[in-house]
C-alpha cells in the first residue's frame, strides 16, 4: 500500500489542483482560516461529504474564539455554555453556479439547529454558538432565505466541535477494553 | 548569583514547609496514621481499579487534631477597620472555633473573624499592620494586588523571613490604587488560606464620583470547602494533595457562611466587591437574571462600564459590578456552571446558591436606579492607559508556557488520564475526577512556567527589569501535557494590562494583578514595572503553586 501511496502523490497533487480551477465567475479561494484567529487547540477541521461536484478534495475548518466584547478569559452564557465566535472557512473548492453555501451550528442530538450564516465570496462565515457540544454544517441551500430554521439542501461540509472528542470512559477506562455500547452508552 | 539561587532555595523550601506541619501535630501529641477519609464522590462514578483503599502519599493534616474544638474561641463575622493614613492595626493569626454547615470545627482566624478585618484605608495612605503568630505553623501576609515597597509583599525566604509561632512582623502596606484588595498568607495557602485566613483591603479613591450612584455597597468574598459527613477534608501535610486539579470545595461560601441572606427594595442597586479566595474554584456569580454591569477589577476601573451577564471571577482575582434588583421576590446569587462528568463524556448544568436577595416590593430611592441606566467612560483610565499603548505592538519580551510533569502516581490514574485526553475544556469549572485529583499530590506533581526562549523553568527563570520599564509577557497555556489545567497567573508588586488572548484584542481594558489563562490558549501581558524588588510570578491555585508553578523576577531601582 505504502508504494503505491508515493506512486500516487504526484497525481493527488495534480488532482487537487485540477479540482480547484480559478474562473472570474468561481473564484477558488484559498483564504483558509488563520490559526491565530482562535486557540489552535480547539479548532476543527470540516469534512467534506463529496455530495456536490467541486468539493472531493475540499478542505474546510472552523476556528473558535472568545469574543473580545467580554471583560473575561472565557465567554458563558446564561446556562454556563461557553459562547465562542465561530468562524468558518473552505478552500479548494469549486463554488457550485446555483445555489448558495450556508453554515449551520447544530447539537450533537441535531434536536436544536441556529444558522450561522451565508459564505461570502471568500468561502468564509462567521457566526456564535452557545453549546458546549456542537456540530458545524455546511450545506447547498438553493435560495439564500435568512428566516429559515433548518436546511433543505444537501449536507457538504460537516464537522464537530472539539468537546465532541469527550467520550464516555465507561469501557474504555483504566485497564478495560469493553465497548461502551455494551453500558448502555453509544456517544 | 549563587546566594540568590539558594534564597530560592529556601523560598521554595518555605512555600512547602514539609516540618512545620509535623511540628503542629507534635503538639498536640497525636499520631495521624490512618487520618485520611476517602473524598467525597458522586456515588454513580465507579472506583478506578486499584484504587480502592488508596490514600495520598503525604500524611494527613488537621488543625487542632484531637483537641476540643471547644478550647477556642468562637469566631465572629468580619468587622470593618477604617484606617487612617500612619494608623497601625494588630493583627492576631490564632485558632479558633467555626461551624461550617453544620461541623464544628478548629480553624484559623485574622483576629478571630471570618473573613478577616475589612480593613478600609484611603488611596495614598500608609497603613501600620502589627501581625502576630499565634498559630502553630510558620505565615506571613501577602497583600495581594497592593503595589507596596517590596520587603512588605509577604513572600518567605524572598522579601522576610515566615513569622514563626510567638513572633510578630510588622508590615507597611501603602496603597497607591483605588479598588478592592485582600491579604493572606504567603505559606501553605492550600491550607492556611482554605482554613479561614484572608480578608479584604478597601482603598477608597478622594474622588467621590469614582464610581457610579449605588443604594449601598455589600463585600462578598466567595469561597468553597471540601467537606464530608464527618466535617472537612485533611489536607496533606508535607506537601498539597489535589495537585492535578487543585481542591475543589463542595460547600460553598459567601464571607465564610453557607446560607448568606440578604434584603432590597425592588429597583435597588447594589454594588458587589467580589473576591474569590477558593483554592482553584473559579465562579460563574450569576444574580438570577437580574441586571448586571461590570464596574472595576484588580487594581482599576475598567474603560468604561458594561453590560455583562454573570462575573467569572478566578482565585484571587477581584470585581466590582453594580446590580439592579428590579422584581420583587427572592434572588438568588449562584454559581451556574456546565460541570463536566468524564466518565460519562458529558456536560450537566449544575447550580450552588451562593446567596440569597429577598427583594421588597417597596421601591428604592428612584434617581440612584435610574442612573443605573447609563454605562459611565472612565476618562482617566483611558488616559492613563494612552501611555502604554505604544508597546502593545511590539514583540513580546518573554514567553512562558505553562505545563505540568509528574511522576509515581497510580498508574490506573496514568491510565484513565491519558484514556481521557482526546478533548480537554478551557476551563475545570468542578473536579470531576475526585479520587484521582486527591491522590496526586505536590510530591508527584510538578507544576512548571517554563521560559520558551531559555527553558529554565520555575524558580530557576532569572528575569531583570528596571523601574520604568514596559515589559510583554505572553504565556502559553499548553494542551499538551499530561494534564492541561487554566492558571490564574498572579504577579505581585505591579500591574498589568491583558492586551489580547489567541490574536484577539482587549477591548476594555483594566489593570489587573491576576488573569486566568484557559487551556490552549495565548495570552499576552503588559506589563508596567513601576515597583523595584524581587517580585513573585505564580499561578492562583493554591495547589499548583506549591507543586512548583512560581517563579521571581528582579526589578532594579531605589526602593521608595
Amino acid at each position: 500500500m505504502y508504494p503505491f501511496f508515493s506512486a500516487m502523490y504526484p497525481f493527488f497533487m495534480i488532482a487537487s489542483v485540477l479540482g480547484s480551477p480559478a474562473t472570474p465567475e468561481h473564484p477558488v479561494v484559498a483564504s483558509y482560516c488563520s490559526s491565530s484567529m482562535g486557540p489552535e487547540y480547539y479548532a476543527f477541521e470540516l469534512y467534506t461529504t463529496k455530495n456536490i461536484p467541486g468539493t472531493g478534495l475540499a478542505k474546510g475548518r472552523a476556528e473558535v474564539s472568545v469574543s473580545s466584547a467580554v471583560p473575561f478569559s472565557v465567554a458563558l452564557g446564561p446556562d454556563g455554555s461557553y459562547v465562542y465566535d465561530v468562524q468558518v472557512s473552505i478552500e479548494r473548492m469549486r463554488v457550485p453556479r446555483q445555489g448558495r453555501l450556508v453554515a449551520w451550528v447544530t447539537t450533537p442530538e441535531i434536536d436544536r439547529i441556529e444558522r450561522m450564516g451565508t459564505l461570502n465570496d471568500q468561502l468564509r462565515a462567521s457566526g456564535r454558538v452557545s453549546w458546549n457540544k456542537f456540530i458545524v454544517v455546511v450545506t447547498l441551500e438553493p435560495e439564500d432565505r435568512t428566516e429559515d430554521a433548518t436546511w433543505s439542501g444537501p449536507i457538504v461540509f460537516r464537522g464537530m466541535s472539539r468537546s465532541g472528542m469527550m467520550h464516555t470512559m465507561v469501557g474504555h477506562g483504566a485497564l478495560q477494553e469493553e465497548n461502551c455500547a455494551a453500558y448502555g452508552y453509544g456517544n | 548569583m549563587k546566594w540568590r539561587r539558594a534564597v530560592h532555595t529556601v523560598a521554595a523550601l518555605a512555600v512547602a514547609l514539609p516540618g512545620a506541619l509535623s511540628a503542629q501535630h507534635e503538639m498536640h501529641g497525636m499520631t495521624m496514621e490512618g487520618a485520611w477519609r476517602m473524598v467525597p464522590m458522586d456515588p454513580n462514578m465507579p472506583m478506578l481499579p486499584g484504587l480502592e483503599n488508596a490514600v495520598p502519599v503525604v500524611g494527613p493534616f488537621m488543625p487542632g487534631m484531637g483537641m476540643d474544638p471547644s478550647m477556642f474561641p468562637e469566631a465572629r463575622p468580619s468587622e470593618t477597620v477604617a484606617m487612617a493614613d500612619g494608623d497601625t492595626l494588630d493583627i492576631a493569626v490564632s485558632m479558633v472555633r467555626r461551624t461550617i454547615d453544620g461541623h464544628e470545627m478548629v480553624m484559623f482566624g485574622y483576629n478571630g473573624q471570618y473573613p478577616g478585618p475589612l480593613i478600609q484605608a484611603p488611596k495614598d495612605a500608609t497603613i501600620i499592620v502589627e501581625v502576630t503568630n499565634e498559630i502553630e505553623l510558620p505565615t506571613t501576609i501577602h497583600w495581594h494586588g497592593v503595589r507596596l515597597a517590596n520587603r512588605f509583599d509577604g513572600v518567605p525566604g524572598v522579601t522576610q523571613l515566615a513569622i514563626e509561632r510567638g513572633e510578630s512582623f510588622t508590615y507597611e502596606v501603602h496603597v497607591p490604587d483605588a479598588g478592592m484588595y485582600w491579604y493572606h498568607p504567603h505559606v501553605r495557602e492550600d491550607v492556611q488560606q482554605d482554613l479561614g485566613l484572608f480578608g479584604n483591603l478597601l482603598v477608597t479613591s478622594p474622588d467621590p464620583d469614582y464610581y457610579g450612584p449605588a443604594h449601598r455597597e455589600e463585600v462578598f468574598v466567595l469561597d468553597d470547602m471540601l467537606m464530608d459527613a464527618e466535617g472537612a477534608l485533611p489536607w496533606g501535610e508535607s506537601a498539597p494533595t489535589h495537585a492535578l486539579m487543585g481542591r475543589f470545595g463542595n460547600v460553598m461560601m459567601v464571607n465564610g457562611e453557607t446560607d448568606y441572606r440578604l434584603s432590597a427594595n425592588a429597583g435597588e442597586v447594589i454594588r458587589f466587591y467580589l473576591t474569590n479566595v477558593a483554592n482553584s474554584r473559579t465562579f460563574n456569580v450569576t444574580f438570577g437574571g437580574a441586571r448586571v454591569k461590570i464596574v472595576a477589577s484588580d487594581v482599576s476601573r475598567f474603560e468604561r462600564e458594561q453590560w455583562v451577564e454573570s462575573v467569572i471571577i478566578a482565585p484571587a482575582e477581584r470585581y466590582v459590578v453594580d446590580v439592579r434588583f428590579d422584581q420583587p421576590g427572592e434572588v438568588a446569587i449562584a454559581n451556574t456552571i456546565q460541570a463536566i462528568n468524564h466518565f460519562r463524556g458529558e456536560f450537566y448544568p449544575h447550580v450552588d446558591t451562593l446567596a440569597v436577595v429577598s427583594v421588597d416590593e417597596r421601591p428604592a430611592e428612584a434617581s440612584v436606579s435610574q442612573a443605573f441606566e447609563t454605562l459611565r467612560d472612565h476618562d482617566d483610565v483611558v488616559a492613563d492607559i494612552d501611555a502604554f499603548r505604544p508597546f502593545f505592538e511590539r514583540e513580546p519580551d518573554h514567553e512562558l508556557e505553562a505545563t505540568v510533569r509528574v511522576r509515581d502516581l497510580h498508574p490506573s490514574i496514568v491510565l484513565s488520564m491519558e484514556a481521557d485526553t482526546l478533548y480537554v475544556p478551557p476551563m475545570e469549572w468542578n473536579d470531576a475526577m475526585p479520587m484521582m485529583n486527591w491522590l496526586s499530590t505536590g510530591e508527584q506533581v510538578t507544576w512548571i512556567l517554563k521560559d520558551r526562549r531559555t527553558g529554565a523553568e520555575n524558580m530557576a527563570i532569572d528575569w531583570r527589569f528596571g523601574v520604568g520599564d514596559v515589559v510583554k509577557v505572553r504565556i502559553f497555556n499548553t494542551p499538551d501535557s499530561f494534564h492541561p489545567m487554566n492558571h490564574p497567573v498572579h504577579v505581585h508588586g505591579q500591574r498589568f494590562l491583558v492586551l489580547s488572548m489567541d490574536g484577539v484584542e482587549t477591548e476594555n481594558l483594566v489593570w489587573k494583578d491576576t488573569a486566568i489563562v484557559p487551556v490552549g490558549s495565548t495570552m499576552d501581558l503588559l506589563i508596567e514595572m513601576s515597583n523595584p524588588g524581587e517580585w513573585m510570578m505564580h499561578c492562583h491555585i493554591a495547589e499548583h503553586l506549591h507543586a512548583g508553578m512560581m517563579f521571581s523576577f528582579t526589578v532594579e531601582g531605589d526602593d521608595p
